[in-house]
């Protein structure tokens, strides 16, 4: 795979309750993403936008959003997945040859919604929709059990990962106020309301209000633009059976074959040493845990040992930090530039080289996808 | 950077295509057009490297539909992307399925759009599209009754009156043309097999004779709500050689959008003055025409599928596009210049006039471009076809796809 | 041409169940910071339209943002209270019973004005008598209330081109 850099990017500092309309939310984005790099509208060729009818609450969302997101007379197309899958098509369209310079942005407003309730319509109409039984947090319970059986890990273990992750949001500006939390332990995890047993309400990430933007560009035209570009060598993406029952929930197939396909394309033999940063889309401080241990980032079940060594997981706070729909996976790219490129004020990782960054779909995490990303500098 | 990879298309599939597919629910729906598929082309499923999916979600009060049916897609532990732009998401899954093989990431790729409009309210949810805007004009002082008048009824027929208006008043067209390319869309679905509205002996007295909806536009003039799926593999020049007899290159696309029509953002000022100037759709012939190396399309075409659920679209779109001279496609039409032995063949399937899945639609229409380069179309034409164009819309008229494709790859590259 | 043989005909292999997706509740947001100057200016008697400092397209009613620039617009201009027909239909909507004959709808681009708006012409005029170019003049409501319909309707104005622009039409 040919190198594709990253060239520039912008974060809306997530909100619980945006006061934003959606134009001037990705209007934002987009316009201080095209700042960061310097470039003017008239330099980018595609638009990939990433938002989703039932999240915003209306069909064709992308319609009325060609003026906001800069794609007036530009090529423009929506995928209707997480961010990082519209990075995805994003890649394909700068490998292509055709464009030259791709604007990617992400966007939801889950205050105007209730989260929780919309994603029961991903399922599946006839059984598991009537049952009423399955959502996003039954799902995460039942992967932290099943996760938690075959390992024989136990609760704490796994409190750890979110209290990691709370300290880590303290450190980050753009983390959602709400999740910066410095003084949090262990003991405030497992005392937190019970979601579904044994997942808490702090293991499980706030939706909140957001949009995020990146350019991408290849490698000819990414080194006029930038002295710094990011560059993306690896990309891996897979979609698992649906059922549940059908599936290992303590492991992620889809993910570990995300993983190889990326490490394969980026020439990477062995991730746990060459990664220095993984920044992991989970929905559930279980799931990060499992989606690392399939990106061969540690053992199986071992996953507990990357918060003391190996790569750094998650130093921005992970989906902690900024759970936005349709953007979550789009800002885990951003983060893990930041990092490469020694933007990361306050919790940088020093001499990070490498990093993988993750976006994902479904329930239990259906459809992975996966990036490699290298620092230029 | 010139790339490397030249896409082609080998096989297309359909499922039949009806008002109710009561019969089946939407993934065996979506799973007969896949097979058809992959039978056509004589390939294993397994072969597949990549699926890529798009629907317009709305309309089956199915978010992200491809979770579950993903099986039913030939997916499981597949690269899987969905790819939604309203009207036009079949072309646009088209075009990903172009640039996912055209990337040099994968060889193999399976396209696929699909509609189950049976499941849902089809007005309810084109109505949604402005929903937010209503919400907002509502705040406004705007009243229902007033509101529902102004959008010409809720659905997409709002949009289409006005163009209508605008094209009929510069190309002087008559009720009667309108009324003449219903009756040739609907005689051409007659002779194809998957088609919804067949009409082997309507008459544009007949089309006449039906009562407005919103002027110009009559109700026989209207497109069907229907179910069905399309399938399409795009694979690369190398194995599309070995796999197919006449291997369809996929020489240019674009999709350029234009600002929104007759709404605007924030419940402000729409703009697109004249809905029927469609800049968008002429940025993107040129584009996707400059990339195959077309300079005198009305000349170098040989057949063109364009999206036209109204019969003013299909008279519109081909002058838009370059097929004819502006204001000249009544003339053409009426002369049987694009009938299905005439020199410039259009919409020989049927045309979205007789069969409109939205999600499948804009993906039928280079599906069937390339079965008449193949030679397998349902209702093939009789001359040879070299060059054909694909052609769909949506959004408020807005978005465009464009698929330009023949029978020789693109050598040039720029 | 037969169906191919794999594709199964078989109407009563499966049943329907109802469900309601339309029943989901969302919120809409969006920015008053021009449309209020808008409104404002209605209920004034002032037909204000927004220009774009980069690209010097006037939007009326306002837009948020100049899509052409990527900017967004905020310098106000007044434009007169005449305009021109874009586009236009009449909606035969069924579901009103009391409609004898159906409501022109008209879209109006404001005289100095790039965009269009929606907006009605009296119920007793012809419909046919329409036609696009055909020059027409705001009438304000009589209580003015600072909301969308200040304007209550356009009415047409003594056309200065009439001959050519029937000549246009008859052509």
């Amino acid at each position: 795979m040919e190198k594709v850099g990253i060239v520039g990017y912008y974060q809306l500092k997530p909100e619980l309750d945006i006061m934003m309309s959606p134009y001037e939310a990705i209007f934002t984005a987009v316009r201080g993403a095209l700042d960061s790099a310097g470039l003017k509208r008239k330099d980018i060729t595609t638009v990939v936008t990433c938002t989703n009818d039932y999240y915003d609450g209306k069909t064709i969302s992308n319609c009325f959003k060609v003026e906001a997101g800069g794609a007036y007379m530009k090529d423009e197309t929506k995928v209707e997945l997480d961010g990082a899958h519209a990075a995805a098509y994003g890649l394909y369209r700068i490998l292509s040859g055709n464009h030259k310079l791709a604007m990617i942005y992400g966007f939801s407003t889950p205050s105007c919604y209730f989260y929780e309730p919309v994603r029961i319509l991903e399922l599946d109409p006839t059984f598991d929709r009537t049952m009423s039984v399955i959502n996003p947090y039954t799902t995460g319970g039942m992967q932290m059990r099943a996760y938690m059986k075959a390992f024989g890990v136990n609760e704490e273990d796994i409190a750890k990962v979110a209290v990691q992750n709370y300290k880590n949001c303290s450190k980050n500006s753009l983390a959602l106020p709400e999740a910066k939390k410095p003084d949090i332990s262990v003991q405030d995890v497992l005392d937190s309301e019970i979601l579904s047993s044994p997942l808490r309400r702090l293991m499980y990430p706030i939706p909140c209000d957001g949009a995020t933007a990146m350019i991408l560009a290849p490698e000819r035209q990414s080194l006029k633009i930038t002295d710094n570009p990011v560059w993306i060598t690896g990309m891996g993406q897979c979609q698992e059976t649906y059922y549940l029952g059908d599936r290992d929930l303590s492991i992620s197939v889809s993910m570990e074959k995300a993983a190889e396909k990326a490490y394969k394309r980026a020439g990477i033999n062995d991730p746990k040493s060459e990664i220095d940063v993984a920044e992991i889309f989970g929905h559930t401080s279980c799931e990060e845990l499992i989606l690392a241990e399939a990106a061969h980032l540690s053992e199986k079940g071992k996953g507990a040992i990357l918060l003391d060594s190996g790569p750094a997981l998650n130093p921005s706070g992970g989906a902690m930090s900024a759970f936005t729909p349709c953007a979550s996976g789009l800002t885990r790219l951003v983060e893990a530039a930041k990092q490469l490129r020694g933007e990361a004020d306050g919790y940088q990782i020093s001499g990070a080289k490498k990093a993988i960054a993750s976006g994902q779909v479904g329930f239990c995490a259906q459809n992975n996808i996966v990036f490699v990303l290298e620092g230029g500098g | 950077m010139a790339h490397k990879v030249q896409p082609a298309i080998i096989s297309c599939g359909f499922c039949e295509h009806a008002s109710k597919r009561s019969d089946v629910n939407m993934a065996e729906l979506v799973n007969e057009a896949v097979e058809d598929c992959i039978k056509k082309a004589n390939i294993d499923w397994k072969d597949i490297d990549a699926v890529i999916n798009g629907n317009m979600p709305a309309f089956e009060g199915a978010n992200m539909p491809e979770l579950w049916m993903g099986d039913h897609m030939a997916a499981k532990n597949k690269p899987m992307l969905r790819v939604t732009t309203g009207g036009t998401t079949g072309g646009s899954v088209t075009i990903a399925g172009y640039y996912s093989v055209a990337s040099g990431l994968y060889d193999m790729v399976l396209a696929i759009g699909f509609e189950q409009q049976s499941c849902g309210d089809t007005t309810v949810g084109l109505a949604s599209v402005g929903l937010g805007e209503f919400t907002i004009f509502s705040d406004l002082g705007y009243t229902i009754e007033r509101m529902r008048s102004n959008m010409g009824g809720g659905a997409a027929i709002g949009i289409a009156s006005y163009q209508a208006m605008n094209y009929m008043r510069r190309s002087r067209a008559t009720e009667e043309d309108l009324a003449r390319v219903v009756v040739q869309n609907r005689r051409n679905a007659a002779k194809n097999w998957w088609t919804h509205l067949k009409m082997p002996s309507i008459t544009i007295e007949d089309v006449l004779d039906t009562p407005y909806i919103s002027y110009p536009l009559r109700f026989g003039m209207v497109c069907p709500a229907s179910d069905g799926a399309c399938a399409m593999l795009i694979t690369t020049e190398e194995k599309a050689k070995q796999i197919a007899d006449i291997p369809v290159y996929i020489n240019g696309v674009a999709s350029y959008s234009n600002e929104s029509a007759i709404l605007g953002i924030d419940c402000a000022g729409a703009g697109q003055v004249d809905p029927c100037e469609q800049l968008g759709a002429m940025k993107s012939a040129e584009v996707a025409y400059g990339q195959a190396g077309i300079s005198f399309p009305n000349k170098e075409i040989d057949y063109a599928e364009v999206y036209s659920p109204f019969p003013n679209q299909e008279l519109m779109w081909v002058e838009r596009v370059g097929l004819f001279e502006e204001n000249k496609a009544p003339e053409a039409y009426q002369n049987g210049v694009t009938a299905l032995n005439g020199e410039l063949p259009v919409n020989c399937s049927g045309g979205v006039n007789s069969t409109n899945a939205i999600g499948a639609s804009a993906m039928e229409r280079p599906a069937e471009a390339a079965l008449q380069i193949m030679g397998k179309a349902g209702n093939q034409v009789p001359k040879t076809v070299h060059t054909a164009l694909g052609h769909g819309w949506g959004g408020s008229i807005n978005l465009i796809t464009h698929v330009v494709m023949s029978d020789e790859p693109q050598r040039k590259w720029r | 041409m037969p169906l191919p043989a794999y594709i199964k005909k078989d109407y009563k292999r499966t049943r329907t169940l109802h469900g309601n997706w339309y029943l989901m509740n969302y919120k809409y947001k969006f920015n008053l910071s021009r449309t209020k100057v808008f409104l404002k200016g209605l209920k004034e008697g002032h037909i204000l339209g927004l220009k774009c400092r980069s690209c010097n397209t006037v939007s009326f009613p306002p837009r948020l943002i100049c899509g052409r620039c990527l900017v967004m617009p905020d310098q106000w201009v007044r434009l007169p209270e005449t305009g021109t027909i874009a586009t236009g239909s009449a909606s035969y909507d069924t579901n009103d019973k009391n409609r004898e004959r159906p409501l022109p709808v008209i879209a109006v681009r404001q005289d100095g004005a790039d965009t269009v708006w929606l907006h009605n012409m009296p119920k007793d005029i012809d419909f046919h008598s329409i036609y696009i170019g055909m020059p027409v003049k705001a009438v304000w409501a009589k209580e003015r209330t600072g909301s969308w319909f200040d304007i209550d309707h356009y009415d047409a104005i003594e056309d200065p081109a009439i001959e050519l622009n029937k000549k246009e039409q008859e052509k």
